[in-house]
């Protein structure tokens, strides 16, 4: 019993890790009807500077901070010189973010060098929990609090605040929304800057997990946020939120048992749920 | 010579005039070798192979308007079977039979499989489904290759002996024009045949296509499966010219070198994808060329994406298409005097 509690927290801390990425990618598909290939390259861009600037600081929320400034920072630029004039093009969407994808991310290797730079956890997290044979460690414990807080964060955004409200009508009808006298636009860079940071916070949380940075960590985490969006249905938050649970647990259970298979079985687990329900779980088809 | 042009004209269904230029162009590259070094030999013929697995897109982004990112599983797939045939059994012709064999119907059949999963929806979610899906299924096939170490040497890349028919590069060279050859001649049938012709009605409306009674799906498939079995015999082609196989053949990036041929040549054309790779190619040789004057110069992948964002936002027809709305612009000049 004692291991199916160990892998229940890892599956929970990766999945809280995948939440990262896949709300903002689910966010941004939602609002914008964007498909952002950026997303992994802002994951690992979130990585690298964190770790730069824990270098230099020595305090962690200071790096996490840095990251999420870097992905504000990242975002605006790529929504504002590139996203925005292809806005309704789903096809030059994705070859322009593939575009920003491959540029950005050899500018990691080109800035850090291409070899993995190892990282170590804050000593204050670095430790673990032991209740009789169950041990935890106390940063899987950390990233489940902050993706609850994240996934909390977010619902209230979205749900109680105004801003939230324009941007579910925004999601609904962007011109009238336009023709209210609301400058919808503003909503959407904020959108994808907010996305964007959630991504680069996601990479940078995800280094001292794994204990090394490199620039190949962004496409495959990328791709687990996407089987996430298809899996929970596209554009939709909760689907992403229950999705990440989902394909955290998977992931931390076949990891455990058969780890050959892990890679297979999130696309394994991607293409059941779709014969099944093609839509995807809390999917709601978006328009546009 | 007139009536030779003629045949062709006929027969290809191209006008005398650009047959003509078709033939001065066939010339040219029939003399190339005799009259330049080996780094162009090898250049060219890295061009004409490319130039394949470019086209192999252009039938999926240019003339179905598919997006999918795991395009390069039938390239560098079909690179690994050649490699590892030729390692166990043998480099024979023989060999290469089977290889070429075996890369068409495992890349049908894995084209068929993915498409059952990557077409499901349709609109623009189902573009987004598509792009998702595929590039799983790309990264899954890269990361089996870099796992099953016996067979692929893992990230060390794979080396092999090629049949010694292919061993001279002089000869490859026109090995490898003869190959574009065909599977240009065969790849603008298919186009221009009723089937391509449903492709290009779904590229352009797949809604109306689906109410005229076309099954879409099936068609995408058949897409799919073509251009896989394309994409597979450039990479058998790309085995016999390099002689080695690494995961890089099976990345996103792969994917992404043919995409860009596409579109920087000029999508839905076919020939532009031969362009586009002959532009690239060259371009990606010259800066490496200036890799002494300043270290930017070695990251071709920042000049890569460079290109490839400017292409998408400010020439999205690519070359062709930029000569194309030069040469109207100039038609109607000469109209109005």
């Amino acid at each position: 019993m004692h291991i199916f509690a160990m892998l229940f927290i890892n599956g929970l801390a990766e999945g809280a890790l995948i939440f990262l990425m896949a709300a903002g990618l689910s966010i941004i598909l939602g609002l914008l009807g964007v498909v952002n290939f950026t997303h992994g390259t802002l994951f690992i861009w979130g990585g690298y500077v964190s770790i730069w600037v824990f270098g230099l600081s020595g305090n962690f929320f200071i790096a996490l901070l840095a990251a999420i400034a870097a992905g504000i920072l990242m975002g605006l630029i790529f929504e504002r010189l590139f996203v925005r004039p292809v806005y309704g093009n789903v096809t030059a969407q994705i070859l322009i973010t593939l575009g920003l994808m491959t540029i950005f991310t050899d500018m990691v290797r080109l800035l850090w060098g291409p070899n993995p730079i190892p990282a170590n956890r804050p000593d204050f997290i670095d430790g673990t929990w032991i209740w009789g044979s169950v041990i935890i460690s106390q940063y899987r414990i950390f990233l489940i609090v902050i993706g609850v807080l994240v996934a909390i964060g977010i619902n209230f955004l979205i749900n109680r605040t105004r801003v939230g409200m324009i941007m579910r009508a925004g999601t609904q009808s962007p011109d009238m929304v336009q023709a209210m006298g609301i400058n919808i636009k503003v909503y959407f860079s904020g959108v994808f800057a907010g996305g964007a940071a959630l991504a680069a916070l996601g990479g940078a949380l995800y280094v001292p997990l794994v204990g090394s940075v490199w620039s190949g960590m962004g496409i495959n985490n990328q791709i687990l946020a996407f089987i996430v969006v298809i899996l929970g249905g596209m554009g939709s938050f909760y689907g992403s939120a229950v999705g990440s649970i989902i394909i955290g647990l998977t992931v931390a259970m076949v990891s455990w048992f058969y780890p050959p298979l892990t890679v297979y079985s999130t696309v394994i687990l991607l293409i059941l749920v779709l014969s099944l329900k093609p839509e995807g779980l809390f999917g709601t088809a978006v328009r546009r | 010579m007139a009536a030779l042009t003629n045949i062709i004209s006929k027969n290809l269904t191209v006008k005398p005039v650009q047959a003509l230029l078709l033939f001065l162009l066939l010339v040219i590259l029939l003399i190339i070798p005799m009259i330049s070094g080996m780094t162009t030999i090898t250049l060219f013929s890295r061009i004409f192979i490319l130039a394949i697995f470019g086209m192999s897109y252009d039938i999926l982004r240019g003339f179905t308007g598919i997006i999918n990112l795991g395009h390069a599983l039938f390239f560098g797939g079909a690179t690994y079977i050649a490699g590892i045939l030729f390692n166990r059994v043998g480099p024979t012709l023989d060999v290469l039979l089977l290889a070429i064999i075996t890369a068409f119907v495992l890349s049908a059949i894995i084209a068929y499989i993915m498409g059952q999963f990557a077409f499901r929806g349709t609109g623009f979610s189902g573009v987004i489904a598509c792009a998702m899906i595929t590039l799983a299924f790309g990264e899954i096939v890269r990361h089996t290759a870099e796992t099953l170490r016996d067979y692929t040497q893992g990230a060390d890349g794979l080396t092999f002996r090629i049949p010694e028919m292919f061993q001279d590069r002089f000869m490859m060279y026109y090995y490898a024009l003869i190959f574009l050859i065909v599977m240009t001649i065969v790849l603008r049938q298919f186009v221009r045949s009723p089937t391509g012709r449903v492709l290009q009605a779904i590229r352009d409306n797949e809604q109306r296509a689906r109410f005229l009674g076309y099954d879409t799906k099936k068609y995408k498939l058949i897409a799919l499966v073509v251009a896989g079995m394309a994409s597979a015999s450039a990479g058998i082609m790309f085995a016999l010219l390099t002689r080695f196989a690494n995961t890089e053949l099976l990345t996103v990036q792969s994917t992404l070198n043919a995409l860009l041929y596409t579109i920087v040549g000029g999508t839905g054309t076919l020939y532009g994808a031969i362009i586009g790779t002959g532009f690239v190619q060259i371009a990606q040789n010259s800066l490496l060329e200036l890799r002494g004057i300043h270290e930017i110069f070695s990251r071709w992948l920042i000049f890569f994406g460079a290109i490839y964002v400017l292409v998408v936002l400010y020439m999205p027809k690519g070359i062709i298409g930029a000569f194309y709305q030069l040469h109207a612009s100039w038609q109607k000049r000469k109209k109005h005097g």
